[in-house]
């Protein structure tokens, strides 16, 4: 995800001289095309994350398109006052992005895990929060967020993402991406995670049951209207590698509940992060109860 | 010469009302931080007297002058020397603080033409300023940014992130005037986490350095009229200067002047 969203924003950025890549001394390997290609639209800001966040809503006020990269917290949780005050308050177009979603960055330990970022950055006022689920809806993000003027956060995997989209969909602002169309119930998920949700789809097919999988790329925006739509299917089941409290499944619950909107929602997500255990993604994905087999019971009751 | 003795001499007149304003404000508001208001508006005043290429008239443009005042609590400071020059009605210096009124006690720029950034948190307004002078260097836009802050606010990792920032990138747009009063929230700068050496603290980040006298017209004027580098004025303050039971003393950080307070402390003012 990382080498798309690189690519997309330095095609964006050779068409518009005002769009700013600033990264907080991470991307090694990923940013050197588009430091290259386009010195004066790239800073480096050092490892200084609170002033490269007040740096980065300055340049915005001065009309400049500004893109800040770092991994997970560094640009978010660490300089969370800055985003809150000179960006939000401010209303300054700056675009957070963060690479290492959720155990992306496994076995680096604790630090580099993103588990609270959606549930902070949602919470910030005006923040649109996108988390795409592949390459695919990368480069969608990526371009929609050249396009929009608002303070911002496009929450990245890292590298080796599969396309879960068959083809480049057209993503809108608000609403689900139906990956797959089902007709007793639906999962919703956010990220790379919805690898395990299509292979979750297969087995409850397998089982007889028919079930939707969609993509929630727009976690701030969410319209009541689809969330509407795939309540009256059936059980909506949520997975996301994220904290339970405030990510996905908490924004569909508070939206249901605020548009008085009838829904089952089931959610799955990081309920209780054991600070002490090292691992892959996969590893602590599983020890956190994000797998197949789980998000299969989910509809077994 | 002449135009920095013009400067100088506004500046004076500025401040001589902007000193009775922000005593008017504070009591009538019952709001606090007025000893660091009477402490920077001598800074305040001359930027607004012709160093700073700022006026209601050209608010809009994009290569005019940039003041931030990142020390938000001294809101009552910046709001009066802002109506004094036009950018808004004094009408509202009297709604200060009041419910469903334009001026709240921090400073913000929601809806208060002049305010560039909205403060309150200290450490914001640096970097921030930063940034503006940063894009216009890389745009080749002309204007200079001043960003006013107070000695405590030098606690804050973010001036020293800046202060590298500034300096690896050269920006000779960049002037930061500390309003160095010495005294922060609770106790003396000194006693509380110790700044001194200071200058030397910002010459070693690279920084061209100057201490003046924070309350003489003159010598702010002078010395901020130009500059080649990034550059920080160490401007000595009194903390609640001009009125002589409020100076130098950390009860007047919180204490609004009462009705008896406020007559004194204007016809102190007055007197001057």
């Amino acid at each position: 995800m990382r080498d798309t969203f690189v690519d997309t924003l330095l095609a964006e950025a050779q068409k518009d001289p005002s769009v700013v890549l600033i990264t907080g001394d991470l991307g090694f390997g990923v940013l050197e095309k588009f430091e290259k290609a386009l010195p004066k639209q790239y800073i480096n800001a050092g490892v200084a994350e609170q002033a490269m966040l007040g740096l980065a809503a300055g340049m915005a006020s001065t009309g400049k398109r500004v893109f800040v990269y770092s991994i997970g917290n560094f640009p978010t949780v660490r300089a969370l006052e800055q985003i809150r005050n000179d960006v939000c308050y401010m209303n300054n177009p700056v675009v957070i992005v963060s690479v290492g979603a959720g155990y992306s960055y496994g076995s680096q330990g604790y630090t580099h895990h993103a588990l609270e970022d959606i549930a902070v950055m949602r919470a910030l006022p005006g923040m649109d929060v996108l988390t795409p689920a592949d390459p695919y809806e990368t480069v969608a993000l990526t371009k929609y967020l050249v396009s929009t003027k608002r303070p911002s956060y496009l929450r990245l995997g890292r590298s080796g993402e599969k396309q879960l989209n068959s083809s480049a969909p057209t993503l809108k602002a608000g609403e689900l991406n139906a990956l797959l169309k089902g007709n007793d119930g639906s999962i919703l998920f956010t990220g790379a995670i919805g690898t395990l949700a299509l292979q979750a789809q297969e087995t409850l097919k397998s089982n007889g049951k028919n079930v939707g999988v969609y993509s929630v790329p727009f976690l701030s925006s969410l319209k009541p209207e689809s969330i509407k739509e795939v309540a009256a299917i059936g059980p909506i089941v949520t997975i996301e590698e994220h904290s339970t409290r405030g990510g996905l499944g908490s924004a569909l619950l508070e939206l249901a509940s605020i548009s008085g909107i009838n829904a089952d929602i089931r959610i799955m997500g990081v309920s209780q992060h054991n600070l002490a255990e090292i691992g892959d993604q996969t590893f602590l994905r599983t020890s956190n109860g994000l797998t197949v087999e789980k998000i299969v019971e989910k509809f077994n009751f | 010469m002449e135009k920095q003795e013009r400067i100088a001499k506004d500046a004076a007149d500025l401040a001589f009302q902007a000193r009775q304003e922000i005593l008017k404000m504070t009591s009538t508001a019952k709001a606090s931080h007025v000893g660091s208001a009477l402490s920077v508006i001598d800074i305040l005043a001359v930027l607004y007297s012709g160093i700073a290429d700022v006026n209601p008239q050209n608010l809009n443009e994009s290569n005019r002058d940039i003041v931030i005042l990142s020390k938000g609590h001294a809101a009552s400071a910046i709001y009066s020397v802002l109506a004094l020059k036009g950018f808004f009605s004094l009408d509202w210096l009297a709604q200060y603080c009041g419910n469903g009124a334009p001026l709240g006690g921090h400073v913000t720029s929601k809806g208060v033409p002049g305010v560039e950034l909205s403060t309150g948190s200290l450490g914001h307004g640096l970097p921030y300023g930063l940034g503006i002078a940063f894009s216009r260097k890389r745009s080749s836009v002309p204007g200079r940014v001043f960003v006013v802050m107070s000695d405590g606010e030098c606690d804050e990792g973010t001036t020293w992130e800046s202060a590298l920032l500034a300096h690896h990138h050269e920006l000779n747009n960049l002037t930061v005037i500390v309003d160095r009063n010495g005294i922060q929230s609770l106790k003396e700068t000194e006693e509380t986490l110790k700044l001194e050496p200071f200058a030397e603290k910002w010459r070693a980040f690279g920084w061209d350095v100057h201490k003046i006298d924070g309350h003489n017209y003159q010598e702010l004027t002078n010395r901020l009229t130009q500059q080649s580098r990034p550059t920080v004025v160490i401007a000595e303050t009194t903390k609640g200067k001009g009125v002589s039971f409020m100076e130098n003393s950390v009860l007047w950080h919180y204490r609004p002047p009462n009705e008896d307070e406020l007559a004194k402390a204007l016809s102190e003012v007055v007197d001057q």
